[in-house]
């Protein structure tokens, strides 16, 4: 049995706070008594009465505090030491009927709901800051804003890795985490697939593909556009490929992107090898999401289904270019590599003659504008002005559904897509969804198709319809 | 989709809201929409009785159950204060509805843990430090039968322990299923073919015999313990137990819930745990 | 590499910043978040706040700085007479609140005071030369802050005056500040009148003397424990010390009455005087703060506000990073009530060093603990609940000791970070109490007031230049 006496002198609490921790310290394993008071004579005099040595508190008096322990061990004493601090830490609440103030900074945010991710979407310009102090709280960070410095996303990154923290983004739309969708994110049911991907459209499209095969989806970490250039060396696309690799709940890996830098692409090829857990890499360019999500399929002993189309009951239409417009830039990407080899050269600049494929979601459309998914007014506009355009034969555009998206993007477009194909073009939609997703996938398609487009849930098979038409001049 | 017309004296207008719920209610939520009662409520939760189901709609600081289904606002918020017992209810098409709340399920979790692959020196070192009794119930049949592997004499066992204390969930219920939640999902880890099968073959009997020995509520724990579908804080038990983190943190949390529950559950985890190790070929059951 | 466990078996708990598109989206999910009202940080602060945030050195050095605020342990160890205990003061030295200031720019109640002083210490015949004397340089003027010091409003301190001795009974800092001498026409107010010149005599001749005795007699006394009991029975520790002064006289009565060597009459008229001002300890609380404040400065990186002073026409502040650089604005009007019949057309604009009260957790930042103090500085006591629980957002800290009852006793909000004051735009609150304009009228009112956003802005770019 071991005796403690300690002063904590001028440490105040009230009385009733007081008994309330010497009650608590009195329940912890080991301890046999246990006095936390003032020192005040009546206390003393308890103290001694417990049989404590009294030549240790010679001197002290009221306004000082008196912790005494009788203990069978040192751990003992240890566990007690941390029941006192937390009887006498007080919890932060909401106070009685007065609302606090709303939190300024992601640190406060964090604190008041006991957050583990923080999801920034501020100017890009600011959002170093605030990543950064997320990350020093020891928060994982994902960070949809574009327009950040690279040394900043070096920076953080490097931090975040250092850390064992992801830094997901700048530049990130979409992250999966068992379930819960951030940014742009479609609803998946609960599986043992994961992804990684330096690019939100193509991730929500692998599982449009995926979900629609029956198969579920544990995580898909998005890790941001720049994730795969040279400078940032796929800094978090590492990270997170190890980090699948280690999840129990995760039996087989994607990692989904643009073509990457060269050197870049070989370096998660490497890592990838080395995975314990069966990777499938899918490069844009080096083959298609279709093409990816076939192969795991087939590794998982599923069948490759026929994705479903809504095509177009009148498909004749004028002769002309294939104008694409695009909100999703791996979902461009895609539709250039597979309609590549069929049309020829394909601009990716407004100003470009031919056939075109444009990104409105890139920065060039998007200032002072919402993203192209949530704010379809550029586009729209576009492509009315296709419809008058008589140089353009096909329009070949995109429909992202899911969480964070237009919360009915075909009610804007059908109208237009009416008058377009009015207008003797044809329009050809990759609408990328799941069964599950707010929207209603299903009856998105129905209004578009109804409306006078061919619809298609594989990107690449709409791209494809879309170059065949412009070459074939009408389909048969 | 149209809900079928609700009894709402008391709450005329309805409140819709979306929801989370656990894969092991899908089915139940997914079919046509069939009448339910309410069983019971709290500010932190709403059981219903549905068709042989048992699910219940609970709010985000609640305690994350096999048969949840979860919403975004916590208890202090009193969106079941209205709620009364026995009131009608109803449940599917993606759907539960009850005097005048409506839950969307908009999204789904799996109760049933992903575990590393474990071995049983690990396993062995990672209980070592846990208490694996409830005093007021005798634990020595159940894991004499654990250890043999016997569904009968499991069966035997499972009778003297259900029902056995107070509240919605009796300690002896929540001791056995903790018990058999870890022997499906720690058996699986360790690569023991022979666990799976067993729980298998009592299933149907044990829910039979708890549904007439326990709580409507607690009979549905037990069954879903069986087919290692538990409580979050139970799987992030097992988790730590075969390596993914901290042992006595997440031992903790499981230890606070409830009254009575938590510390029976997580006893019962620890034998079912242990047992299985006493009955590991080429195991010479952790002692050191 | 890390496995990010924490990240992948749970469901993530999200806080935003940013467009509310993304919250809304997650709960539409049926899952709970957490939005920051974020806003740009202030114009001027993106660069120096890129460089502070570009590792943890400002983190670490934050962690050193208020653990340094917070580990000392003020007591009152005696009262001297200011020339003994500044070694830098002459025979024409005077001290004053806030950074340093000249005679021409001083404000009504900072010259009242000073003339006041004067006229105390014989340097002058009357008020009238006083101020010929002043504005010729016959005088020199310092900041307390620049000899360890503290003084309430126009803070003047000259050789005569008693001052109190605070000690760290944890180690080895000495802070000093004058004793109080009460409201109402007093020098600190810029009065000169023979009132106020008479009650200064009073306190070196009688209020130093016992007093020194009576610490003499019974030692030490802790200031930070009758702070923190205070608080808890409704004093903010800058405009509401009835509470704490109650303790003070408590604490010292067994001396007072047969411990101190001095004549009954004396010991009387000190309880007399202490009983009858509710503002005595103001000065010993503000001496304890100053002790926190030096232990905190000059610790590299760190963003901490070690000090927050006013002088009637400058505010400024002081960073521990950027050790004794003052940062310097205008100093701002008190919006406040007045006294009878003056109006804030009387009023001097915001003077005095008692804002290190609201540096070290204290005054505007404690208001919660004092719902008695709105009646006096306008408001409602639940808008005094909000003031503090604002605070939070822009400090370090919750005191150990200091514990606001209505807040569930949680700690008041100590250490003012000037990247969250910038990153917020949430400015420093500060009660206290308003000097009329006019040199010799004395206090006229007591209000609230803001620490102006500038002192902040120079002081964040000061801080990263010293670390590139």
């Amino acid at each position: 049995m071991i005796s403690r006496v300690e002063i904590h002198p001028g440490r105040y609490h009230d009385s009733v706070r007081l008994m309330q921790a010497s009650k608590a310290l009195q329940g912890v394993e080991g301890v046999s008594d246990a006095l936390v008071a003032m020192a005040t004579e009546l206390n003393l005099s308890l103290l001694a009465d417990m049989g404590f040595d009294m030549d240790t508190v010679i001197g002290i008096g009221p306004n000082d505090l008196l912790l005494a322990i009788h203990a069978e061990n040192e751990d003992a004493i240890a566990a007690a030491h941390g029941a006192l601090e937390a009887a006498l830490t007080p919890k932060i609440t909401r106070s009685g009927g007065i609302e606090a103030p709303d939190a300024k900074t992601i640190g406060t945010a964090a604190k008041i709901i006991g957050a583990n991710v923080a999801l920034l979407s501020v100017p890009g310009e600011h959002a170093f800051v605030e990543a950064m102090e997320a990350l020093q709280d020891g928060l994982h960070v994902m960070i949809f804003s574009d327009n950040v410095p690279i040394s900043q996303e070096i920076t953080l990154k490097k931090y975040g890795l250092e850390h064992g923290l992801l830094v997901m983004g700048p530049d990130c739309g979409t992250t999966i985490v068992n379930g819960l969708g951030l940014g742009f994110a479609n609803a998946v049911q609960p599986g043992s697939v994961s992804m990684v991907g330096a690019s939100g459209t193509g991730i929500q499209e692998m599982c449009a593909l995926l979900d629609d095969a029956g198969v579920g989806i544990k995580h898909a970490l998005g890790t941001g556009s720049h994730d795969l250039s040279e400078d940032v060396g796929a800094s978090s696309t590492l990270q997170a490929l190890d980090a699948l690799d280690a999840d129990p709940g995760t039996e087989l890996i994607i990692v989904v992107s643009k073509p990457p830098a060269t050197p870049v692409a070989e370096k998660v090829r490497r890592v990838a090898a080395k995975c314990a857990t069966p990777v499938v890499v899918t490069f844009m360019g080096e083959t298609t999401l279709e093409e990816g999500a076939g192969e795991v399929l087939g590794m998982l002993g599923l069948p490759r289904p026929t994705y479903q189309s809504w095509e177009a009951e009148n498909r004749d239409h004028r002769p002309g270019s294939v104008r694409g417009l695009f909100s999703g830039g791996t979902l461009r990407s895609e539709a250039r590599h597979v309609a590549g080899p069929i049309l020829g050269e394909i601009g990716t600049r407004e100003q470009d003659d031919g056939h075109t494929f444009i990104d409105y979601g890139d920065d060039e459309y998007t200032q002072g504008r919402a993203h192209p998914m949530i704010d379809q007014t550029v586009r729209v506009e576009r492509l009315a002005a296709a419809g008058h355009d008589e140089s353009v034969g096909v329009v070949l555009m995109d429909v992202v559904l899911g969480f964070g998206a237009n919360a009915d993007p075909a009610a804007e477009l059908a109208p237009i897509v009416e008058q377009v194909v009015g207008a003797g073009a044809a329009v050809v939609v990759s609408l990328c969804g799941t069964k599950g997703d707010p929207q209603g996938r299903d009856a998105q398609a129905g209004m578009l198709n109804q409306a006078g487009a061919s619809v298609y849930l594989s990107n690449a098979a709409a791209a494809i319809e879309a170059a065949r038409l412009a070459t074939t001049g009408s389909s048969s | 989709m149209t809900a079928p017309a609700v009894e709402t004296r008391s709450t005329p207008a309805s409140v819709r809201m979306p929801g989370v719920a656990s894969t092991a209610i899908r089915d139940a939520l997914s079919e046509p929409q069939t009448p339910a009662t309410v069983l019971g409520s709290t500010s932190h939760a709403v059981w219903l009785f549905a068709d042989g189901d048992v699910i219940v709609a609970s709010t985000r600081d609640a305690t994350r159950l096999p048969n949840g289904v979860e919403i975004a606002a916590d208890a202090a918020e009193d969106v079941f204060r209205s709620v009364r017992h026995g009131a009608p209810a109803t449940v599917g098409l993606g759907q539960v509805l009850f005097e005048g709340l409506t839950i969307d399920v908009v999204r789904w979790w799996d109760p049933r843990p992903a575990l590393r692959s474990t071995s049983a020196t690990q396993l062995a070192e990672a209980i070592v430090d846990l208490p694996a009794t409830v005093p007021d119930l005798v634990s020595q049949p159940l894991s004499a039968a654990l250890s043999a592997g016997s569904a009968t004499a499991i069966l035997v066992a499972a009778e003297s322990l259900i029902g056995r204390g107070p509240g919605l969930t009796p300690e002896g219920d929540d001791y056995l299923a903790g018990a058999l939640a870890a022997i499906r999902a720690l058996g699986d880890a360790l690569g023991r073919t022979d666990t799976a099968p067993m729980l298998d073959s009592i299933a149907d009997p044990l829910t039979q015999l708890a549904r007439s020995r326990t709580t409507t509520f607690s009979a549905a724990l037990i069954d879903h313990a069986v087919g290692g579908r538990v409580a979050a804080p139970a799987a992030s038990l097992m988790r730590a137990l075969t390596g993914r983190g901290d042992i006595a943190d997440s031992y903790e949390d499981l230890a606070h819930v409830g009254h009575t529950s938590g510390p029976a559950l997580a006893a019962g985890m620890i034998l079912g745990a242990r047992s299985l190790l006493q009955s590991q070929p080429h195991f010479n059951g952790g002692k050191r | 590499m890390s496995d990010l466990s924490q990240l992948l078996d749970t469901e993530p708990v999200v806080t935003t910043a940013g467009t509310d598109m993304l919250a809304a989206s997650i709960e539409e999910q049926g899952t709970a978040v957490e939005r920051a009202d974020w806003r740009p940080p202030h114009e001027g602060t993106e660069e120096a706040l890129n460089v502070l945030f570009s590792d943890d050195l400002m983190r670490d050095a934050n962690e050193v700085a208020i653990g340094r605020m917070l580990a000392v342990r003020p007591q009152l160890a005696g009262v001297k007479v200011a020339r003994d205990v500044f070694p830098d003061m002459t025979d024409r030295t005077f001290l004053h609140a806030g950074p340093p200031l000249e005679w021409e720019r001083a404000s009504g109640p900072m010259r009242g005071a000073i003339i006041g002083a004067m006229v105390y210490e014989g340097l002058a015949d009357d008020p009238d030369d006083a101020a010929i004397k002043a504005a010729r340089g016959d005088i020199e003027l310092s900041p307390c802050h620049h000899h360890g010091a503290v003084g309430p409003m126009a803070g003047v301190t000259s050789p005569s005056m008693p001052v109190a001795v605070v000690t760290d009974a944890a180690g080895e800092g000495v802070s000093y500040s004058t004793l109080n001498e009460g409201l109402g026409k007093v020098l600190r107010y810029g009065a000169f009148g023979p009132e106020a010149i008479d009650r200064l005599h009073w306190m070196d001749e009688v209020l130093g003397p016992v007093l020194s005795a009576v610490l003499e007699n019974r030692g030490p006394i802790d200031l930070q424990s009758l702070v923190a009991q205070a608080l808890q029975m409704g004093d903010d520790g800058h405009n509401r010390n009835r509470a704490v002064t109650s303790l003070f006289l408590r604490e010292i009565a067994g001396s007072l009455i047969e411990g101190a060597d001095a004549p009954l009459d004396q010991r009387r008229t000190v309880f007399d005087f202490i009983d009858g001002n509710d503002h005595f300890m103001l000065n010993l609380v503000m001496a304890a703060g100053k002790l926190g404040s030096d232990a905190a400065s000059g610790v590299r990186a760190s963003s901490l506000v070690t000090v927050m002073a006013r002088n009637g026409t400058d505010f400024g502040i002081r960073l521990s990073g950027t050790g004794d650089e003052w940062f310097i604005a205008p100093a701002p009007p008190v919006d406040g009530l007045y006294l009878g019949s003056f109006t804030e057309e009387d009023a001097s604009p915001d003077i005095g060093d008692s804002t290190i009260t609201e540096t070290v957790g204290l005054g505007g930042l404690a208001m919660a603990a004092a719902p008695a103090i709105v009646g006096f500085v306008g408001g409602t006591a639940a808008g005094a609940v909000r003031r503090t629980l604002a605070m939070y957002e822009i400090t370090m800290s919750e005191h150990p000791m200091y514990q606001i009852p209505m807040l569930e006793f949680r700690g008041t909000p100590v250490g003012i970070d000037a990247t969250r004051v910038v990153r917020t735009g949430v400015l420093p609150q500060i009660n206290t109490g308003v000097a009329g304009k006019v040199p010799g009228t004395g206090m006229v009112g007591a209000g609230l007031v803001e620490a102006p956003i500038e002192c902040f802005v120079q002081g964040i770019n000061a801080l990263a230049a010293t670390l590139q």
